[in-house]
């Protein structure tokens, strides 16, 4: 069996996070940020590398199912990290090329969030890896919605998160998987005008595990920050008035450039892309409003956007 | 589906009243401005996206926070809770009705919705088929999919997020399909109506009956 390359352990992220990441950010306190790491200190809580997956995802599931074969649950926070996928695929019916060298994975996560964290979820794996890529010294990367990674108009990193119903508890996890382009450096002839890696860009090789432990750390931040602002709003919320705190979407919207730009959204729009139109909000719960050439505003809540 | 349904009693409901009754409620606390009165007639949304919005109906401000609420249906104001003009409501408070006058098509649906069992949308969000129902129906059409408890049919999207919606109904074939990729539909809202095989013949019966029937009945409504 060939030894996996992207080798991270919980102990490396560990120190990750002990390292960088307790440090009081967005004008929280240290209490407030100790908190934080800790709502989110269960991603990585256990972390199994393979040299090669068909896609994490799969791997995903199935770990889900053998834990419940052998009578427990899988631990929550379970990442899945694979050196390369020779069966990835991203949304709908396209193509998603993962070699050898970049982030390809997977954090399995039981779904125990309420409506609004759920619709945000997905935001916290673009902010993470825009985090990382930042802290390269990327400035220009940014995130497009909901959560595509772009450098210069270029995608660096894509996402997706799917749901997973266990067969028999019937318990509901959140599937995240993550790609980003890292050491890789050829991509399909398709690919090859729209896509572009970290090394592609930095003109070097980087250290991949400690990368990985990079995002997976600013990840588990990401993921504490939702869980402390659903704790929020469920203290400041004694009716049905609108949340109060907005500590994921700030943070987004420092790391976003979608906001201020004129799109084309479809539902697939690559393939049937419906209108033109300028971001002009994106409201509490993530959902994206955008303003038609004719004045008025349409709210999505699903879709994608490309700038044009 | 159930066999005591009456018919006869439907029909006659909808030819003696081929309306639908929309109530409009307010959707959360605050005080309400009232910009109808009984009798108007107010527009649905419009435009290739719906983006141009219905008819104004009312304004509720909360926390000097004011949101228009405009008409999602056509028809005519039949009730105004004239009374509540300028008062602080309760979220639910029953502000107006509309009579939505109904076409052919939409008499059928409704009838079809009354003997269908139908499966609701359990967010708002976009639908699509799952992968292998999708092909099943590319094949075949949808009336010959049989569904059962427990099989994965829709994909639930959201923000990226994409879910697997497994059925949880009685085991029939889907008749109706009440959303359309790429089209958000409500929370609570069919997403498909599901009858057992050997009621089709049934169904089938219902509608050539309801065509029949409106067409003696003579409405200048069209489909």
């Amino acid at each position: 069996m060939t030894v996996a390359q992207n080798t991270v352990t919980p102990a490396m992220l560990r120190a990750r996070i002990v390292g960088s990441e307790q440090t009081p950010r967005l004008g929280l306190s240290a209490a407030d940020s100790e908190i934080i790491l800790r709502l989110g200190g269960h991603v990585g809580s256990e972390i199994e590398c393979y040299s090669v997956l068909g896609r994490a995802m799969e791997q995903a599931r199935a770990h889900i199912r053998m834990a419940e074969q052998a009578g427990r649950t899988a631990a929550g926070g379970t990442v899945i990290l694979a050196d390369c996928l020779a069966g990835s695929k991203g949304r709908f019916t396209r193509n998603w090329h993962a070699p050898i060298g970049g982030i390809w994975g997977c954090l399995l996560l039981p779904d125990g969030l309420l409506d609004r964290a759920r619709m945000l979820l997905p935001l916290t794996l673009g902010m993470a890896c825009c985090e990382m890529v930042r802290e390269q010294g990327i400035s220009q990367a940014a995130v497009r919605w909901v959560n595509d990674v772009l450098v210069d108009g270029r995608k660096l990193a894509g996402f997706l998160v799917e749901g997973y119903r266990a067969p028999l508890s019937g318990e509901n996890w959140f599937l995240l998987g993550f790609g980003i382009n890292v050491n890789n450096t050829t991509f399909p002839a398709e690919l090859s005008a729209s896509a572009v890696s970290l090394s592609q860009l930095l003109g070097r090789s980087l250290d991949l595990p400690a990368l990985t432990a990079s995002f997976l750390a600013r990840l588990a931040w990401n993921i504490g920050l939702l869980l402390y602002q659903e704790q929020q709003d469920l203290m400041v919320l004694p009716d049905d008035s609108g949340p109060a705190c907005h500590l994921v979407l700030d943070r987004w919207r420092s790391l976003s450039d979608t906001l201020g730009r004129r799109v084309l959204y479809g539902y697939n729009v690559e393939q049937q892309p419906q209108y033109r139109a300028r971001v002009v909000d994106i409201r509490p719960d993530g959902a994206l409003v955008m303003r038609l050439d004719d004045g008025h505003c349409l709210t999505e809540y699903s879709g994608e956007v490309r700038y044009c | 589906m159930s066999e005591q349904i009456d018919f006869d009693e439907i029909f006659a409901r909808y030819r003696s009243d081929p309306y639908e009754y929309v109530d409009v409620r307010a959707a959360h606390t605050g005080r309400v401005a009232l910009r109808v009165q009984e009798g108007d007639v107010v527009a649905a949304p419009s435009g290739e996206w719906d983006q141009i919005p219905g008819t104004r109906l009312f304004e509720i401000t909360r926390e000097r926070n004011t949101k228009p609420v405009s008409a999602k249906t056509n028809g005519t104001v039949s009730f105004l809770a004239g009374e509540l003009e300028g008062q602080f409501v309760e979220a639910g408070t029953r502000l107006l009705t509309i009579r939505h006058p109904l076409k052919k098509k939409e008499i059928i649906e409704g009838i079809l919705k009354e003997v269908l069992d139908l499966f609701p949308a359990p967010e708002r969000a976009k639908y699509f088929f799952a992968l292998d129902i999708q092909s099943r129906i590319e094949k075949k059409g949808a009336r010959s999919i049989v569904i059962r408890p427990g099989d994965e049919i829709i994909i639930m999207s959201l923000m990226k997020r994409d879910t697997p919606v497994y059925y949880s109904g009685k085991p029939g074939v889907i008749y109706s399909v009440y959303f359309e990729p790429g089209v958000s539909v409500a929370q609570g809202a069919p997403l498909i109506g599901v009858c057992s095989e050997e009621k089709l013949p049934l169904i089938q019966k219902i509608i050539t009956k309801v065509k029949a029937d409106w067409d003696k009945f003579g409405s200048s409504e069209s489909d």
